[in-house]
């Protein structure tokens, strides 16, 4: 059976336009960093979606960040591959949701009226939306589906692996299409969770490929793919990995990904380098599978967003071999022995989405363009 | 009703249960869930793991710490472990004890919520409200959703990549679902799935909140109900192509036939009062399966015993079948949430093995007008062949899943 991308949508700190969003990467803009605050700790640093991007549906006016963002990145999507939503379409889509942190907001808000003030002060408008899969609950309303919606959790390579799941639920002719969004929202409180586990850098900008690792910068949105069967952006090969036990074993995990997925033709990788302990995995794992490969690495641009990251490096994979033009790669350590994209990139027909996840999961997919 | 018509399956992968292992409140192990089964035994209790004084309920089904020690043996350090990733050992131990070659392509588990109470030690901490013993970046790395299941994988030597289904309630079941799905397609031969969840804090106040949870005593399918009470544990099905298990000589312990699922678009904390979303689920697990209604002995249903769950699971029995028997365990046992799913299918298999029917405990009148046949308070002896499991969520997720003894 084959796999092809119909069309796609994202909502990120740097805009929800589809191509808008890809021509800004290309003239080398980077997202606003901003200040998180708490009480209960120092400041962070974080870069957000500005407010005016994500949806107000009227099914959302409870809901966290998180929901908005997916709604908008998955009805987005839906418009890109020009299939308008009603109960026709809807009946032949299957929907995977992928999350990593999920509603944090609302979860640290409804613990904190728990511990703060005890159980019975704790809100019922507020737990329901704690729950993982609210979002894909109200994707699911808003487009009318009533058959099969998954949500899936994982770290950064959760996007990846929704996309394998997709492809075996393309299996069943039941359905035409299955839509996968994956999103996340930014909050002090993640912040200080990944600089306790000395993941987080303090100040601007991300380093790819640093040596060593100074850390990644958080942030947030949504990216949506929505899968047929034909399509010019053919998926080629998923390879969905396995998980590495310690950080030091996380290289050969992501280079037996590469070794499934790369050949002579791949002539880009988007890569997952954020700033931490994976870039010197995927540095690894690329030189040992692929050591012609040009990297681009969105997260200098667009910062860490954890669950929805993969979808939004495929974005940029298919955005790469629609446009055949790629981003300069920003901030690319000095001396570095991995090829930074560059505009020669252009010529050639495949992408590889190389994810190392910061928990232990690796995957990667193969691009090509017809 | 809708038509149903014996399809032939002949061409279609089989689907073996190859390995099972169950840890709940009614006891770590298969021979003591049999055990607790056919008693009928009440495995609620009062809570002790967090302070339930501002809540209305104030009992769960809950596995003592004491009970879920590893192995010393397994290659891990113990001591930084969730407790559900404990659970979750021990059951994946159990399956692989009837399936030592087993060595899954994927796997594919349902959960809500993880290790959640690392995330509260974590953030009481940051509050000044509890000095941790761990540390946190221990507490963080430990939290996360798919940790259980690697551990787990870790302690048997097994790496396969991991799907985590958050499905809500229905995890437990979507899982078994789309691994049933998956080997069915022929892409896969072997699929590890289940489901697990602990007691947290968060959750528990959260249905307390919703008063969804009951200050009294859970009585699924009573005219009387008053709420759900929470459970955990962990339960782990290791799927196998079936010719494949057959060819190797593997114990097939039942077959799973067939898979539905269905989205309820209603309310996010409610089911639609029809019923559509359950039938649906039924439905398509049957014409999955090529069965007709008739053909299912029993139903271990999702029975929370709030009063809209057990309407509306009701209603949609009632309409597509005729008399069949049905109880819930989470009388018994409480709401595994992520895990009761996988929970019960363990169940179901069991009762197909042991010739039985699970007690629906607590159990007075049905509902006006809801000619349900429920096996009442006492666990029947029956020569079960087919049995379905039903599970549902937060979000509208509805699954069922079928089985059947293994045909000689």
């Amino acid at each position: 059976m084959s796999l092809a991308i119909a069309g796609m949508g994202w909502v990120t700190p740097l805009g929800n336009d589809l191509s808008g969003v890809w021509q800004r990467l290309i003239n080398g803009e980077t997202a606003t960093v901003q200040s998180i605050s708490s009480g209960l700790g120092p400041d962070y640093p974080v870069i957000h979606v500005p407010a005016d991007q994500a949806s107000v549906h009227p099914r959302l006016r409870r809901s966290s960040a998180i929901s908005r963002f997916a709604v908008t990145a998955g009805l987005a999507a839906m418009e890109d591959a020009k299939l308008q939503p009603g109960a026709e379409a809807a009946s032949r889509i299957a929907m995977i949701f992928a999350v990593s942190n999920g509603g944090v907001i609302y979860t640290k808000r409804f613990y904190d009226q728990i511990v703060d003030s005890g159980a019975q002060a704790a809100s019922p408008l507020l737990f329901p939306e704690t729950v993982f899969n609210a979002p894909a609950s109200h994707m699911a309303a808003i487009l009318g589906i009533t058959g099969a919606t998954y949500t899936l959790v994982g770290d950064g390579a959760v996007g990846i692996l929704a996309l394998g799941m997709a492809q075996d639920l393309m299996e069943n002719e039941a359905f035409d299409h299955c839509l996968v969004i994956a999103a996340e929202e930014a909050d002090w409180l993640l912040c200080d969770a990944y600089h306790q586990w000395r993941l987080l850098r303090l100040k601007p900008p991300i380093e790819p490929f640093g040596q060593p690792p100074r850390g990644t910068i958080l942030s947030e949105g949504a990216g949506a793919v929505l899968l047929s069967r034909n399509g010019s952006i053919e998926v080629e090969k998923i390879a969905l990995g396995s998980n590495f036990r310690k950080r030091s074993e996380a290289g050969d995990c992501l280079g037996k990904v590469l070794g499934e997925l790369c050949n002579d033709e791949t002539a880009l990788i988007v890569s997952s380098a954020n700033g931490t302990f994976i870039d010197s995995a995927e540095r690894n794992a690329i030189l040992k599978n692929c050591p012609k490969a040009q990297i681009y690495a969105m997260k200098p641009a667009l910062g860490e967003s954890l669950g929805a990251s993969s979808l939004w490096q495929v974005i940029c994979a298919t955005q790469f071999l629609r446009s055949r033009s790629v981003p300069s790669e920003l901030f690319f350590a000095k001396g570095n022995d991995v090829a930074a994209a560059s505009k020669s990139t252009g010529q050639f027909r495949r992408a590889v989405v190389s994810v190392c996840g910061l928990s232990q999961q690796v995957a990667g997919v193969r691009l090509a363009i017809s | 009703m809708a038509e149903y018509s014996e399809v032939n399956q002949r061409n279609v992968p089989r689907v073996a249960v190859v390995g099972v292992g169950i840890v709940s409140p009614l006891g770590i192990g298969i021979d003591e869930t049999v055990s607790a089964l056919r008693e009928g035994r009440d495995c609620i209790s009062p809570v002790n793991c967090f302070p339930v004084d501002h809540c209305r309920c104030k009992t769960a089904g809950q596995i003592p710490d004491g009970r879920l020690a590893c192995p010393e043996a397994l290659p891990l350090r113990q001591e930084r472990l969730h407790r559900v990733a404990r659970m979750t050992i021990l059951a994946l131990g159990e399956a692989l004890g009837s399936a030592p070659a087993f060595q899954p392509e994927l796997s594919v588990v349902g959960t809500t919520s993880g290790g959640m109470t690392y995330g509260e030690e974590y953030y009481r901490g940051l509050k000044g409200k509890q000095t941790s013993k761990r540390k946190a970046p221990s507490l963080i790395a430990n939290y996360t959703p798919q940790k259980p299941i690697m551990d787990a994988q870790q302690a048997f030597g097994l790496s396969a990549p991991c799907q985590i289904i958050a499905n809500a309630c229905a995890s437990g079941t979507n899982a078994i679902g789309h691994a049933f799905d998956c080997i069915r397609s022929g892409r896969y031969n072997q699929i590890l799935t289940g489901g697990y969840d602990a007691l947290s804090e968060l959750v528990f106040v959260g249905f307390d909140s919703l008063q969804a949870s009951t200050p009294e005593r859970c009585r699924p399918f009573d005219q009387d109900r008053t709420g759900l009470v929470l459970g955990e544990g962990a339960a782990i099905l290791l799927l196998e192509n079936f010719d494949s298990a057959k060819a190797r000589g593997a114990k097939i312990l039942a077959e799973l036939v067939g898979y539905g699922l269905s989205t309820d678009n209603h309310h996010l904390t409610q089911p639609n009062p029809s019923g559509s979303g359950p039938f649906q689920a039924m439905e398509g697990a049957l014409k999955s399966a090529g069965l007709r209604p008739e053909k299912i002995d029993y139903i271990n249903a999702h029975g929370t015993a709030t009063p809209q769950n057990d309407a509306t699971e009701g209603k949609a029995i009632v309409e597509l079948f005729q008399g069949v028997a049905v109880s819930s365990t989470k009388g018994m046992m409480g709401h595994a949430l992520g895990a009761a799913g996988a929970i019960e299918a363990v169940i179901s298999i069991l009762a197909i093995q042991n010739r039985f029917m699970p007690a629906n405990i607590n159990f007075r009148a049905g509902d006006a007008g809801l000619q349900l046949n429920i096996v009442a308070n006492k666990s029947q002896p029956a020569d079960l062949h087919t049995v379905l499991s039903n599970s549902f969520g937060f979000g509208g997720t509805n699954a069922s899943v079928i089985f059947q003894a293994t045909e000689p």
